[in-house]
């Protein structure tokens, strides 16, 4: 549901012909419709990395899926009023629980290397927690306790920015993608409150 | 055959030309709702958008049916009890924390029950399309029955654990809240509806197969002798346990959930009654896309399923891809 745009449905459809595209659609009718979904559409190519495909399409470059990264990607984009400022978010972010700032690095072989700078506590287990968020948020395999990289090999600098702010905080971004999933599934009466 | 014709004979288990694809409880999704500027809760309690809302099954999705009456609330909101409304992407629900009645004698079945808005919207929507789908589409209503009124209007957990300790009290209440069953279900046919759902909830999960025989297989005969239309009994969950009863009431269909394999289920009840349903809905036609709704589709239409539909409402966030891969399946399936 897209609270910026008359509570109006927002999906994201992959279509596979050769590589995998994906389409921003709505089913609404409303006037401005079209405008508010090519909004979207701009918001994820530059949050997500995402380039434009053939009509209205978006694409990832390597041309490898990350079906859960873009489902990330999406969601974040929605987040987003019609005609904010669009900027990829930075490679590094407040983690919020140690005090500490974590940094991502690339290397040229799309190793994301997490690090961290600062005062905070926990440096090295937080460390490791921000990089299995990133696993999990991105479907990201583990090089090690620290590092990160996509199964494509490639590197997706703006995409790693945005699943960073996520990242120290996985589990509540789980728990919360899970409450949205289930929103709309009818129970049984015996099953309701 | 029209599709009408085509559900009727199935429902009737005459011969088809084709086996119908059925929705007996509600196939509406938000994308159907903004395709027809129709959202809930509105469409649950304005007539018209109820209609618009409801006849997308037929002509985006592709079904033979159409069923107005997406929720499971129309009738206990009549009776008195408190509804959540909610928004657009999610479903109303009686609040059942907060019951309105304690024992059978406090029953009511107000004088307007019929008049009540949202059981007169459920009338009003069915005389819609009645008249603009009436010659070709089925049109399916709903009237709850009395177990499920029970948990609505009692609380869930008062009136199980009545059945449990006082089932004389039990059988009282479910005598008293049958009538509301009886006259929504008449007025529906009065109003056009061509089969009734009628969802029951004694659930795989709570309930046994010999508590369906004892407080409800009775019932059940009774509501196909007093409501004169083909009657399609919804029960969710696990329940080839009660299979064999539910056959012998006389009802024109099961509408059975995906917990019941296709085979297994055909087996227990033969020709008795027809089967509809079983297509999953949380991991299925929610979670996965139309390859995998096209195999559950497979696997029904040769298990020799009566009618093909998904296992209850569907979510709501539901891709019409995949809804309209039912359809697509059984009609290619008809024609190799």
């Amino acid at each position: 549901m897209d609270r910026h745009f008359e509570e109006i449905s927002v999906a994201l459809y992959c279509e596979v012909d050769h590589d995998p595209v994906y389409r921003v659609h709505s089913y609404s009718q409303k006037v401005g419709t079209a405008e508010r979904l090519s909004f979207i559409r701009d918001a994820m190519a530059v949050l997500g990395d995402l380039e434009g495909s053939g009509d209205a399409q978006l694409r990832f470059s390597c041309g490898h899926p990350h079906e859960v990264a873009v489902k990330r990607v999406f969601l974040e984009a929605c987040k987003l009023e019609t005609g904010a400022d669009l900027t990829a978010r930075p490679s590094e972010t407040l983690d919020k629980k140690s005090g500490l700032t974590m940094i991502v690095q690339p290397d040229d072989d799309g190793i994301y290397k997490v690090a961290a700078t600062g005062d905070g506590k926990n440096a090295d287990r937080r460390m490791k927690v921000v990089a299995g968020g990133l696993a999990k948020l991105g479907e990201m395999e583990a090089v090690d306790d620290t590092s990160v990289r996509f199964p494509c090999g490639a590197r997706h600098d703006a995409l790693v920015g945005l699943l960073l702010v996520r990242a120290p905080n996985v589990r509540a971004i789980l728990r919360e993608d899970e409450a949205q999933a289930s929103r709309g599934v009818l129970a049984a009466p015996s099953q309701q409150n | 055959m029209t599709s009408k014709e085509r559900v009727l004979a199935a429902l009737e288990g005459k011969p088809v030309d084709r086996t119908p694809t059925c929705n007996p409880t509600s196939v509406a999704t938000v994308e159907l709702m903004d395709l027809v500027d129709a959202p809930f809760p509105n469409a649950n309690r304005e007539p018209e958008l109820m209609a618009r809302l409801a006849a997308t099954g037929h002509t985006e999705l592709g079904f033979d049916t159409i069923m107005p009456v997406f929720s499971i609330i129309q009738e206990s909101s009549a009776l008195g009890c408190k509804i959540q409304w909610e928004q657009k992407d999610n479903w109303p629900t009686v609040r059942m924390a907060e019951p309105i009645w304690e024992t059978a004698e406090d029953i009511v079945i107000p004088d307007d029950f019929l008049t009540h808005q949202d059981t007169h919207c459920v009338l009003e929507a069915i005389r819609i399309l009645k008249r603009e789908y009436g010659d070709d589409v089925a049109i399916i209503g709903k009237t709850m029955g009395p177990w499920s009124m029970g948990y609505h209007c009692f609380g869930v957990e008062p009136f199980l654990l009545l059945s449990l300790d006082d089932p004389d009290a039990t059988k009282r209440i479910l005598d008293g809240l049958k009538e509301a069953t009886v006259d929504f279900g008449v007025a529906q046919i009065e109003a056009g509806a061509d089969a009734l759902t009628l969802p029951d909830h004694a659930t795989g999960d709570l309930v046994s197969g010999e508590y369906y025989a004892r407080y409800l297989q009775d019932l059940h005969v009774e509501f196909v002798e007093r409501i004169p239309i083909p009657l399609i009994l919804h029960i969710c969950g696990r329940t080839v346990d009660r299979m064999d009863y539910i056959a012998q009431t006389g009802m024109a269909a099961f509408h059975y959930d995906s917990k019941n394999k296709p085979g297994e289920s055909m087996e227990i009840v033969k020709d008795r009654i027809a089967l509809v349903g079983n297509i999953n809905n949380p991991e299925t036609l929610f979670s996965k896309g139309p390859e995998e709704v096209s195999a559950e589709v497979t696997d029904n239409l040769t298990s020799g399923v009566n009618l093909i539909g998904p296992e209850c409402a569907v979510p709501l966030q539901t891709a019409v891809e995949n809804l309209k891969a039912i359809p697509e399946t059984v009609e290619s399936w008809s024609n190799n």
